[in-house]
């Protein structure tokens, strides 16, 4: 098999991304997008056309655990955490 | 209206107090007098009043005031704490999830039964669990038993071997930084007869290697070890005890690798071990499910806890959760994948942590040694007394030791085996850092961390001495003497 195009790999991208930021746990949300990122910009820099194609393969088969496990994370998770919660830090600007 | 009323009775009441003589008033009609019940009227409140705490109880409710339950519009209100306690228990992972929930639905086999396709396909897959885990610890499949946990693991090894061996051998050794269970195991067969040997540690956690070598004696059956202590994440010279333990034929090596499996890169060939604890819910996977691994070349004997079926080399009858051991092997197999990636996640995080605590409080001491696992961190705060600053800390869930021993005030035995004082031990709290651990969750925790230290410190007559240079350790609090 040939090695996938940029074009693929940037739509791969975009769905891993989307998928990650659709989960409703804070920290699940944060790692995915972390991970998607990292692991894309490893392709990135990658040269070797077979490893890129064996990461291409590997990042389409989570993918498709990824869209499964944020299903059931919108099913059960969600709850706010405290961190989520904070409200801007205000300075008065006349002083 | 009604509240109108009673202000002009009690002002008229008042009144009449001071006119006329005590006496004369008790004898006629108490101060208090009795409102009938047509006096009292019902004032509905004000329909623009708008409380989320007000809550009208039935009449069958007692004037209890009962929890609302749970419905699916409030779970966005309520906010939950940060979790910072990730040597207690490590959230599933969705992957492991994933992988788990087919054999919770329609895969649900006996995994022992041969005779037909639903007990194949979990045969199958408890086989390829079994090799996600031999894999992360270089293990042969083979090796591998499934177990309840850790806590059943280390009983099954530590008693398992002493027995098996008791007719020649009695001797135990271990060190008193271990985990609960491994020290309760060791207790119970100093009961049966055995002698145990409990090792000191240094001041930093770690054991020493001479110390050990002394202990060893001729009637020596087995070693138990932690690789990863628990409370303070000191890392044990694995590789050298092995080493050290090889040279005595006939001296079993055992250690509790919960905290170390998937977390630091860990090898049974290399580290000469011979029986090894893992836990499924410390590497982000279910709790309930754990793993021994039992060498079979030079081979272990033990004599099992459980007698039954024969399933697990006749180790650990009884049958195999299906869907725990797939979610062990899946989280044993994403943490082999993922382990340098997130060792340098959680170093960035704990180096984060520890700069940013110690640039603007003062007086904190990291307990154990500094190389140790990052993502535990165990600090005491001077002065500060370690629960209250728990308690002061809602919005984080953190603990000051093991999560056995949370509910009892004592100070904590690991620490004090390290050599703290009383104080500091009292005033430790243990971070717990992940995989699932944000930038933010740090910043924000120390946030918290720093202005409650302050505020306590404030409040505490201690600190107000140390600031004016009283050495708190020259005070005779007893003033009986003298």
């Amino acid at each position: 098999m040939s090695t996938p195009s940029r074009r693929a790999i940037l739509s791969l991208y975009q769905s891993t991304l989307r998928t990650s930021r659709s989960f409703s746990s804070y920290n699940f949300r944060n790692y995915f997008v972390r991970r998607a990122k990292d692991t894309f910009r490893t392709i990135q820099s990658e040269t070797d056309p077979v490893r890129v194609q064996s990461l291409y393969s590997e990042a389409a088969r989570d993918l498709a655990v990824l869209r499964r496990s944020a299903i059931v994370n919108q099913l059960y998770g969600g709850w706010r955490l405290a961190v989520e919660d904070q409200k801007p830090e205000m300075t008065r600007a006349d002083n | 209206m009604f509240s109108r009323l009673s202000r002009a009775t009690s002002r008229k009441a008042s009144c009449s107090k001071a006119q006329i003589p005590l006496q004369f008033c008790l004898g006629r009609r108490g101060i208090v007098q009795p409102s009938g019940a047509d006096r009292a009227s019902v004032v509905d409140l004000p329909s623009t009043y708008k409380d989320e705490n007000h809550f009208t109880p039935r009449s069958d409710m007692l004037g209890f005031k009962l929890e609302l339950p749970q419905r699916e519009g409030s779970l966005k209100e309520k906010t939950r704490p940060i979790y910072l306690d990730m040597q207690a228990t490590t959230p599933v992972d969705p992957r492991v999830l994933d992988a788990m929930l087919p054999y919770l639905t329609d895969q649900y086999g006996n995994p022992h039964s041969r005779t037909h396709a639903y007990g194949w396909e979990a045969e199958q897959a408890v086989e390829d669990a079994r090799k996600h885990v031999a894999d992360l610890i270089g293990a042969d499949p083979k090796d591998i038993v499934f177990t309840s946990g850790a806590t059943e693991t280390n009983n099954m090894a530590i008693k398992g071997v002493a027995r098996f061996h008791k007719e020649k051998k009695k001797h135990v050794i271990t060190t008193q930084t271990e985990h609960k269970c491994v020290l309760d195991s060791c207790r119970k067969l100093g009961e049966e007869g055995f002698d145990i040997t409990y090792l000191p540690v240094q001041t930093n956690g770690v054991i020493s290697l001479e110390e050990l070598e002394k202990a060893i004696r001729p009637d020596t059956s087995l070693v138990s070890i932690m690789t990863v202590n628990n409370e303070t994440g000191v890392i044990q010279p694995m590789k050298e005890i092995g080493a050290l333990l090889r040279k005595h034929r006939g001296v079993y090596f055992h250690t509790d690798a919960a905290q170390a499996v998937g977390k630091i890169p860990v090898d049974v060939n290399e580290m000469n071990v011979d029986l090894m604890s893992i836990s499924g819910h410390k590497l982000y996977g279910p709790k309930g499910v754990g793993a021994a691994y039992v060498r079979r070349r030079p081979r272990v004997r033990l004599e099992p806890i459980l007698s039954g079926g024969g399933q697990e080399r006749g180790l650990r009858s009884g049958t195999l959760p299906t869907a725990l051991a797939v979610g062990i092997g899946e989280a044993a197999r994403i943490a082999k994948k993922e382990m340098a990636r997130d060792h340098i996640h959680i170093n960035a995080l704990s180096k984060r942590l520890i700069d940013k605590i110690n640039a603007q409080v003062e007086h904190v001491v990291r307990n154990g040694d500094v190389a140790g696992y990052p993502g535990c961190v165990n600090l005491s705060f001077s002065y500060v007394e370690g629960e209250s600053l728990l308690m002061a800390l809602k919005d984080i869930a953190l603990s000051s030791g093991s999560a056995c021993t949370s509910a009892s005030l004592e100070p904590s035995y690991v620490l004090r085996a390290l050599g703290a004082a009383e104080d500091m031990a009292h005033s430790s709290l243990r971070f717990g850092i992940g995989r699932f651990t944000t930038e933010a969750e740090i910043d924000f925790v120390v946030q918290h961390i720093i202005n409650t230290v302050h505020r306590l410190r404030e409040m505490s007559p201690l600190w107000e001495m140390v600031q004016e240079g009283i050495d708190i350790n020259s005070i005779d609090w007893s003033q009986s003497q003298h």
